[in-house]
């Protein structure tokens, strides 16, 4: 879906783009990390073909963003880190307006508009001005805007931020909706915990550079990562756990394992028993946390 | 409707703003036929109040359709946008002036009373023409302005702002002036005195009409060219046609007036078509001197034409020149089939080669030092430089009583006469080299550290 090669930008004083590759698949949603001054909103806007690179090329679809901008302009949507809103016109003129500039007929716009509104929780307050809204609901009207013409692909850069905790947990929802509509979408942050519930790739930028030269797969959906932890140490626990069908250890001693599986509940729960069965003193099982942080520290530890 | 427009009329065009601008223009050309002592009457008043409120406060709002949205972080949004360069023009020229041209319209009602009632229907309408065109040249002019500030990533400050602005008041003057000219009786094809008439190409024209048309046609212009440079915020790639259309244009229309050079004292001895092809040559070395300042120098492009010339993929590469190379293009053009028409006055022909010599080492000046002095303010290096080489390099070899030199800083007669052109174009080829040569510098600057 995405791809970019040896892509090289450079403002007046400073090349902040030193060669990134990448390739990013149609509908997954990729954490974009580094320190602040790393790259990511340099990156995030070559990608959404505002800035021309220097060298390199990116192409999103099959198309390139020096040749065929306008075209990806229109599969986009793009969130800004420091975005504006039109503060004297209210949510409802504000997504029409930006439906309508989105090339949304005027027969469906009504419709588009309530819908992205509804998305956003923002259905109540179509007819409030976007100046009198808090923060949380401008980021929430300015993600609206971003799909409200369901984009192909959505660029967000940073967000979650300015929301509460359950707004930020409406938007982990509501990104994995929009991923699981096809939706491929890109989110840059340097706070990792907001990016654990939804993300399952991982790139790491740090110095204009990708770390490791390429994403990691952090999280997936279909086969988390659990946590096992055993009473009594066992040198058998990885063979044991090798050798059941679906199981993929990652890593494993004595007392821990941490292994993919299956989230199906029935599958789980045979694993659970035949460990019980064969003597292993379950303690501990669950879904592994903090994946992301442990991914981003050791990539960067291997990094520097 | 254009949805640009439309959000600009929801902004713009409110009850709450326009009920009271209805009712403070109604209390003005009431105390004006009252009065009558400050403004003769109300049809004066709407003259005066319509420049203040199209001209004025609208060239503002245009100069503020697009830096606004800049400032206030919602300009990249637009520019994602599906609606095309033209949309998106016209909805910002007149939707962000659409209050405006609210006012400006009640104003121009006023003037067409007054008009019709004391100079009849045609001088009504060719005033009305007039007005509407020096609103739409001002506005247009101020936009373009903050569109080519814009594509430059220059100043969205207030300040900035009233620069914009000054320029779309700067060609208001510029229309009023020509206009008063014109008619320095006030009158409007009220008589046809000689002073009524321009030689244009040789043809005796009607000054008016003839102004009318240049002013209809200078503001079809201006829109063109913040639709292009509309075109390249939205990353759309102008070609070659439209501009080249425009110096075709520009030529014609300025070499058309040989015959103000009639009274030029030290040109007396030049023929017609010397002094024509003289006014198209020096137009558009003044077009390169503009553009090259206003164009940005984008590193990346140079390196891209450079290798697309290098591949000799002309069709890419010719539709990707800039407008001041074009237009030095065409100031070379022309400046060689001058050399040839002057081909028995050597001295004149000695004068024309030094000058295009000297235009393109300016041209290359303007782009080296853009290229040393990475943060911006290589206009400003440039400007340094030539200031010195125009200046006060020649300042100092006068000074040193030295007078030969300045061969080397102006055109000037030289003893033998090629010196002056061979110098010129030694300097340019120099200052050409250095220019190419600092394109390549962080690239291969990039690759030394890369192989360490």
């Amino acid at each position: 879906m995405i791809e970019v090669r040896e892509l090289v930008y450079e403002y007046p004083t400073v090349r902040a783009l030193k060669g990134v590759s990448l390739r990013v698949e149609s509908a997954t949603i990729t954490a974009m990390v580094g320190p602040n001054g790393a790259g990511k909103t340099t990156l995030l806007r070559c990608l959404a073909a505002l800035e021309p690179p220097y060298s390199g090329s990116v192409t999103i679809d099959g198309l390139d963003t020096k040749e065929a901008p306008r075209a990806i302009h229109a599969k986009l949507g793009y969130l800004p880190d420091f975005y504006g809103l039109y503060d004297a016109l209210s949510v409802r003129r504000a997504l029409t307006y930006t439906a309508r500039s989105r090339g949304i007929s005027a027969a469906l716009v009504g419709d588009a508009v309530i819908k992205a509104a509804a998305r956003v929780g923002l259905t109540d307050r179509l007819d409030a001005r976007a100046g009198e809204l808090s923060r949380g609901l401008r980021q929430r009207l300015a993600i609206a805007q971003a799909i409200v013409h369901q984009p192909a692909v959505l660029l967000l850069d940073e967000p979650a931020a300015g929301l509460d905790p359950q707004a930020r947990r409406d938007l982990s929802q509501l990104l994995l909706t929009l991923k699981d509509g096809g939706m491929t979408l890109i989110i840059s942050s340097h706070i990792l915990a907001e990016l654990e519930d939804y993300c399952s790739e991982m790139i790491i930028i740090e110095d204009g550079l990708i770390v490791g030269g390429r994403a990691i797969k952090v999280r997936d959906v279909e086969r988390p990562r659990y946590l096992l932890e055993i009473a009594a140490a066992r040198s058998d626990l990885r063979q044991f756990l090798s050798a059941r069908a679906g199981v993929d250890v990652i890593e494993a001693d004595g007392h821990h394992a941490l292994f993919t599986h299956t989230r199906n509940a029935q599958a789980r729960a045979k694993l659970i028993r035949d460990l019980v069965a064969a003597g292993f003193e379950v303690s501990s099982f669950g879904e592994s946390t903090k994946t992301l942080e442990d991914a981003y520290f050791k990539q960067v530890g291997q990094g520097a | 409707m254009n949805p640009e427009f439309q959000r600009n009329l929801w902004l713009e065009l409110t009850p709450r703003r326009m009920f009271p601008m209805v009712v403070a223009l109604a209390l003005i050309f009431f105390a004006a036929a009252l009065t009558g002592g400050l403004v003769s009457g109300p049809g004066e008043a709407a003259r005066w109040l319509y420049y203040l409120i199209v001209v004025v406060w609208g060239s503002r709002n245009a100069a503020t359709s697009v830096v606004g949205e800049i400032r206030d972080r919602t300009w990249d949004g637009q520019r994602l946008s599906s609606l095309g360069a033209d949309t998106m023009t016209w909805g910002k020229l007149f939707g962000s002036t659409a209050f405006n041209w609210f006012g400006g319209a009640i104003c121009l009602a006023v003037i067409l009373i007054d008009l019709i009632g004391n100079r009849g229907p045609v001088v009504a309408l060719i005033e009305l023409v007039y007005y509407l065109s020096i609103g739409v040249i001002a506005q247009s002019a101020a936009l373009l302005a903050s569109l080519i500030a814009a594509g430059r990533r220059h100043s969205h400050s207030q300040f900035g702002v009233f620069l914009y602005q000054a320029v779309g008041l700067a060609a208001a003057i510029i229309v009023y002036l020509i206009w008063a000219t014109a008619d320095p009786a006030g009158t409007l094809l009220a008589r046809h005195a000689p002073a009524d008439f321009i030689v244009w190409w040789g043809l005796t024209l009607d000054a008016r009409a003839f102004l009318l048309l240049s002013l209809a046609l200078f503001a079809a212009w201006m829109l063109v060219g913040c639709v292009r440079q509309m075109r390249l915020e939205l990353k759309m790639r102008n070609g070659p046609y439209v501009w080249l259309g425009f110096l075709v244009f520009i030529g014609i229309y300025v070499a058309g007036f040989d015959a103000w050079l009639t009274g030029w004292q030290s040109l007396t001895h030049l023929d017609v078509v010397a002094r024509r092809l003289l006014l198209a040559g020096t137009t558009y070395g003044a077009i390169a001197y503009l553009m090259v300042f206003l164009e940005p120098k984008d590193r990346v492009h140079y390196r891209w034409l450079g290798g697309a010339f290098a591949k000799l993929q002309f069709g890419p590469a010719l539709g990707g020149l800039q407008g001041w190379m074009t237009a030095a293009l065409g100031a070379l053009g022309i400046g060689i089939v001058l050399l040839a028409w002057l081909a028995q006055t050597p001295q004149d022909e000695a004068t024309v080669g030094a000058m295009l010599g000297f235009l393109c080492r300016d041209m290359a000046v303007v782009v080296l030092a853009n290229m040393l002095t990475r943060r911006r303010g290589g206009d400003f290096t440039a400007l340094v430089m030539l200031f010195a080489l125009y200046v006060l390099l020649p300042a100092i070899v006068r000074g040193m009583n030295y007078e030969t030199a300045l061969v080397f800083f102006f055109p000037r007669v030289s003893d033998p006469l090629w010196l002056s052109p061979l110098l010129a174009w030694a300097e340019a080829v120099l200052a050409t080299a250095l220019a190419v040569g600092s394109l390549a510098l962080p690239e291969e600057k990039v690759a030394a550290a890369r192989a360490t």
